[in-house]
């Protein structure tokens, strides 16, 4: 059994993060992530709040440094299936997806995409909006740069087989499980966006309402319609509504917090546009405008001088147009009070953060009843211990959080597996008392 | 002029353009840019690409390095603070000299400032990278030097987040000296008796800490002690403390009465000046270090005290000392006040029945816990007014800033949550009791909406009052209450209300404590409101750009408490890299001084804001000394020397002078 000082589930920003600080520190990390690139939700993003930065100026070489580092080892297309406590330490079984391509050959050239024949749109890193294959490196900034073969999609016609130069593809790989020894386990598992259910904003169905994630994708540099253009019919959109609370602080689907950065990622998003579409409509319709980070205010009050339009009040109904269009029904606060009904050529929804990985049946750490994110047994005075004394928690697995929240509490999280793996923390758990001394002066 | 190279080989440069998705190739013309710089001799590859700083990006550079044997690398992109670093690692790995690599800066000096004007833009772009090429093709070999790390680190501030910090350091085996300006540790978390979400006492949740702190052994805890005076850099700080004597220097009989008779009376800042103290004095029962502390500022000398004593264990007459130590990290952990409202601000100072936030949450846990009643000032409190964004979210031309202070526009973060969670336990006391909630946004965000549900469901009448209005709070002394409060009420239309109270509850915000000396000894940047500034928000969120100073909790931003110690565990975790290696790399952009020809004029030494040089005898008479581990290589002391003698590695003269003369090719004087 290979040994590992850290295994981390995740290889989003706060598990790369987490990675990183111990494997600077001299310790040897396993890092598990699930899709075949790290980089998790942050490199779908555009731009980030409040400094605008581009996303990718930071996930890249961050993704880099993870993939080039001496002490970490990263499996993608790997989950752990079962982590269990083994004396002091942990046995965690890894559960590994075949890739269909050997690593080692793939030069990540892209020939296999090009001649497969199987056109998919999967909620990937495109949000559904772009087409991808059946096989080929999964984006332009993909770690590592490989190719991989989705089985689910893929028809076995042997022609990516064919086309590629160094004869990677291996049809004959099969899944597999691997079990190794760790010292202590991060969990940063990260969230998805709150499924779009709700019936009242068409559950999923008008072509011109959009996700939030989407949103970002259409703005990103790596953008799968090089512009804004609606997804519905292409028409470059004149009058964009952001709905707030579309996926969060609402009993009826389940999420009854606040996921604490759709506010800002929508005014983010209303930047941009302005931006990118000067003579845009954008208006965003909200509940509360919550911008309690730093520097997020000023932003709030940017957005508002550039002229995005704040409306008080919640969503109540979006009805599609024969055009594609949309009938946004809000009850608006003017003099009147009138239920108001407004028409936009593209919505956009700010779905909230929910959980992305249950650990029930994997590894016996609580989750949280009413929100069902991992739980945090002293969220005052240890926020990142788990119910099981060597398992913590980083990022968004513990509930909602911004990117500095997550960086921050990777950092925080891999200190602290930094203490259980001197043993030092242990001591503090399995209290021995030792006697006060003096405090000088 | 001779051109130095590693190996004395021709120079071979290879520049590479980053578009920055769109940030940079949007307004300028990249290909172009590459086209025109391949052009010269010098420059054996020239391409441009989406993202550079991305795997691929570092790999092409690495294989190019080694396919066309390229000597010398540019990579034009972003500003040097994002990613230069990445670059030099790249061609270190790639078997160059680590310093032969420059980095062009061409998104935030020129595609962002420059997008309306995209061909000036591109022109700027290749006359940047121009005048690159020449500077780097002059340059030397450069080598870091190494300095021994002091393995040791300093807390300032004895709060959560300072406790936090020193308990975590110690746990990775890093000896600490946590010092704590006041006589007593545990910060503002002592003064609040329930906690939001868990309603545990923060003296309690302090105490925890206190004591595990107390137990460790690497951690030395200084109370009554500041830090006047630091010099030395990263890995190596000589810092000097100042030591308040405590007064009471033993725990003798006759401290309780002491105090008891002490004559004098002054506010009591525990409890935000609610209650009286005297000059001797223990802020709460279990307070750590639990002998009480003499306030020097207050205290007469009279002697009172000694005779409950019997003349033991109390020193009027003490010696303020000094200590030096050695550190090689420091954590600021410095902490918030509570912003206070400007007199008259909502009626504050005008009627002692308009309070802030923090207040309410002292004489909450002051009160007689059999009483039926909120009694106040001797009135019976049948209805409450709470008026959030006191001191925060200002707007100019609505609010007022304080003299010589600029407006608090930031959101505080934690009041909305903790108005309602004060509200929430005032109905659980006195369920008859009426509450108003005048606020611009609830800002109840994560799992803090519960306590914005409780409030509701606890009938707190909720009133949305515009951004740029402020409620007018007027003393009335009718039937309905002591005060009205005239506002316009956005959920109700639009239409004024008179909100009726008998007591005002001002939610204020957070600043951050006063540390303006702090911010000089170190040269801290700090940003908008005071705060500490990090040196980049996601890539060095816990650390200053001063290096080897790190950023624990609300001395940076409003924070819970909660992410107080998750910041503060970051925190300690980044110094920790430092202070567990033995060594760190110095930058070896430092001046270094010619003995030949200076002539200890002392120009330098004056010049020097890092104390990094001294005089000293050498080769027969005065002569600057620089110690590069303190040079911050600013160049400030190269141009005041009449003699030349100065240089700064990485920036000589020579290299400049190239390097302006590339960017001005083909100019013609106007």
């Amino acid at each position: 059994m290979e040994k590992f000082d850290a295994v981390i589930v995740g290889g989003g920003i706060a598990g790369m993060q987490a990675a990183l600080d111990l494997g600077d520190q001299g310790y040897k990390v396993l890092l598990l992530e699930k899709q075949a690139s790290i980089g998790g939700t942050m490199i779908q993003l555009s731009k980030v709040f409040p400094t605008l930065d581009c996303a990718s100026c930071i996930t890249t070489p961050k993704m880099s440094a993870v993939s080039s580092h001496e002490n970490i080892t990263l499996w993608t297309l790997a989950e752990p299936k079962k982590i269990e406590p083994n004396g002091d330490r942990f046995k965690v079984t890894v559960f590994q997806k075949a890739r269909y391509v050997n690593e080692k050959d793939c030069t990540g050239c892209g020939e296999c995409e090009q001649a497969c024949p199987v056109i998919i749109y999967d909620d990937g890193y495109d949000e559904s909006l772009g087409p991808t294959k059946a096989v080929g490196v999964p984006f332009a900034t993909a770690m590592p740069q490989k190719a991989v073969l989705h089985d689910d999609y893929c028809i076995f016609c042997g022609k990516c087989a064919r086309a590629c130069p160094t004869d990677a593809i291996d049809f004959t790989q099969r899944d597999k499980e691997i079990e190794v020894d760790a010292g202590t386990v991060i969990l940063a598992t990260g969230f998805l966006q709150t499924p779009t259910i709700k019936e009242e904003y068409g559950g999923g169905r008008f072509k011109n309402v959009i996700t939030g994630k989407q949103m970002d994708r259409i703005l990103a540099p790596t953008s799968p319609f090089g512009g804004v253009y609606r997804p519905g019919d292409g028409k470059i959109p004149d009058s964009i509504a952001f709905v707030q609370c579309a996926g969060s602080r609402d009993k009826s689907i389940g999420v009854p917090y606040c996921s604490a950065v759709c506010c800002m990622y929508a005014i983010k998003q209303a930047t941009l546009l302005s931006a990118a579409l000067p003579l845009a409509d954008i208006t965003i319709y909200y509940m509360d405008i919550r911008t309690f980070g730093k520097g997020h205010e000023e932003f709030y009050e940017q957005a508002k001088a550039m002229g995005v339009n704040f409306v008080r009040g919640k969503v109540a109904k979006i009805k599609e147009k024969e055009d594609g269009n949309l009938i946004v029904r809000v009850e608006t606060f003017g003099e009147d009070g009138r239920i108001e009904e407004f028409e936009h050529d593209l919505v956009v929804l700010s779905l909230g953060l929910v959980p992305q990985w249950y650990p029930k049946g994997i590894v016996n750490v609580d989750i949280d009843e009413t929100t069902k994110f991992i739980k945090l047994i002293k969220p005052m005075t240890d926020p990142t211990l788990t119910s099981m004394p060597g398992i913590f928690v980083a990022g968004t697995a513990g509930g909602p959080k911004d990117i500095v929240e997550s960086i921050i509490s990777g950092s925080a999280a891999a200190m602290k597996a930094a203490e259980w793996l001197n043993g030092k923390l242990r001591d503090a758990f399995f209290a021995k008392e030792l006697d006060v001394k003096q405090v000088t002066n | 002029m001779s051109q130095r190279t590693q190996e004395n080989e021709e120079p071979r440069v290879g520049v590479f353009v980053c578009h920055c998705g769109g940030n940079i190739s949007d307004v300028v013309d990249v290909e172009k840019v590459a086209k025109t710089i391949s052009k010269d001799p010098r420059v054996k590859y020239a391409t441009h690409f989406m993202f550079m700083c991305s795997d691929p990006g570092q790999n092409m550079v690495a294989e190019k390095i080694k396919e066309l044997k390229l000597n010398r690398v540019i990579v034009a992109a972003c500003s040097p603070k994002l990613h230069e670093l990445t670059f030099r690692k790249v061609v270190a790995k790639s078997g160059l000299n680590p310093y032969f690599y420059e980095h062009v800066n061409i998104r935030e000096q020129d595609s962002w400032v420059h997008s309306h004007e995209p061909e000036k833009a591109t022109e700027k772009a290749i006359r940047l990278i121009e005048g690159a090429i020449e500077r780097l093709t002059r340059q030397n070999p450069l080598k870091p030097g190494k300095k021994k790390t002091v393995p040791h680190a300093l807390v300032i501030g004895g709060g959560v987040a300072g406790l936090t910090a020193a308990l975590e350091l110690a746990r990775r085996d890093i000896p600490v000296t946590l010092v704590e300006k006041s006589p007593f540790l545990g910060g503002r978390v002592t003064q609040i008796d329930n906690i939001y979400p868990t309603g545990e006492d923060g003296k309690d949740l302090v105490d925890d800490l206190i004591q595990k702190v107390l137990k460790n052994d690497l951690i030395t805890v200084r109370t009554n002690t500041e830090v006047v005076d630091a010099s030395g850099s990263i890995g190596d700080y000589q810092v000097t403390l100042k030591i308040t004597p405590r007064g009471v220097e033993e725990d003798v009989e006759g401290l309780d009465k002491a105090i008891e008779i002490c004559p004098i009376s002054v506010d009591n800042e525990f409890d935000y000046g609610t209650t009286k103290r005297k000059a001797i004095y223990k802020p709460y029962p279990k307070a750590v270090p639990n002998l009480p502390a003499i306030d020097w500022n207050t205290c007469t000398r009279c002697g009172e005290c000694l005779k409950a004593t019997n003349n033991k264990g109390i020193n009027l007459n003490p010696e303020f000392k000094e200590d030096t130590i050695r550190v090689g990290a420091v954590v600021m952990a410095t902490g918030f006040k509570p912003y206070e409202p400007l007199p008259g601000e909502y009626g504050y100072g005008e009627d002692p029945n308009v309070i802030t936030l923090p207040q309410l949450i002292r004489i909450m846990e002051n009160m007689d816990p059999n009483s039926k009643e909120f009694i106040y000032n001797g009135r019976k409190i049948k209805k409450i007014a709470f008026i959030h964004c006191v001191g925060s979210r200002q707007i100019e031309g609505v609010h007022t800033p304080k003299e010589g202070k600029e407006l608090n526009t930031y959101c505080s973060r934690v009041c909305c949550s903790t108005t309602l969670w004060a509200a929430n336990r005032l109905k659980k006391r006195f369920p008859d009791i009426h509450m108003f909630d005048l606020y611009r946004d609830i800002r109840t965000y994560q799992f803090y909406e519960d306590i914005y549900e409780e409030a509701s469901r606890n009938n707190v009448v909720f009133v949305k009052f515009p951004d740029e209005e402020i409620p007018q709070v007027k003393i009335v002394k009718d039937d309905k209450g002591l005060f009205r409060i005239e506002t316009t009420d956005i959920l109700l239309r639009g239409k004024t209300v008179a909100v009726p109270a008998d007591l005002v509850v001002l939610a204020v915000g957070i600043e951050p404590n006063p540390i303006r000396d702090l911010i000089e000894i170190f040269s801290i940047p700090y940003g908008s409101g005071g705060f500490l500034l990090e040196g980049h928000p996601k890539l060095r969120p816990v650390e200053s750009s001063m290096e080897g100073i790190f950023l624990a909790g609300t001395a940076q931003a409003p924070m819970s408490i909660q992410e107080t110690i998750i910041a503060a565990t970051a925190a300690a975790g980044k110094a920790a890299t430092i202070l567990t290696k033995p060594e760190i790399e110095l930058s070896p952009f430092v001046a270094s001084v010619n003995l030949d020809k200076c002539e200890g004029t002392g120009r330098c030494v004056q010049e020097c804001e890092y104390n990094a040089i001294e005089l000293k005898e050498a080769n027969g008479g005065k002569k600057a000394v620089i110690d590069p581990s303190l040079c911050a290589g600013c160049g400030a002391c190269v141009p005041v020397c009449p003699n030349r003698a100065i240089t700064l590695e990485g920036y000589d003269i020579d290299q400049i002078l190239a390097q302006v003369e590339g960017m001005l090719k083909g100019v013609k004087a106007e």
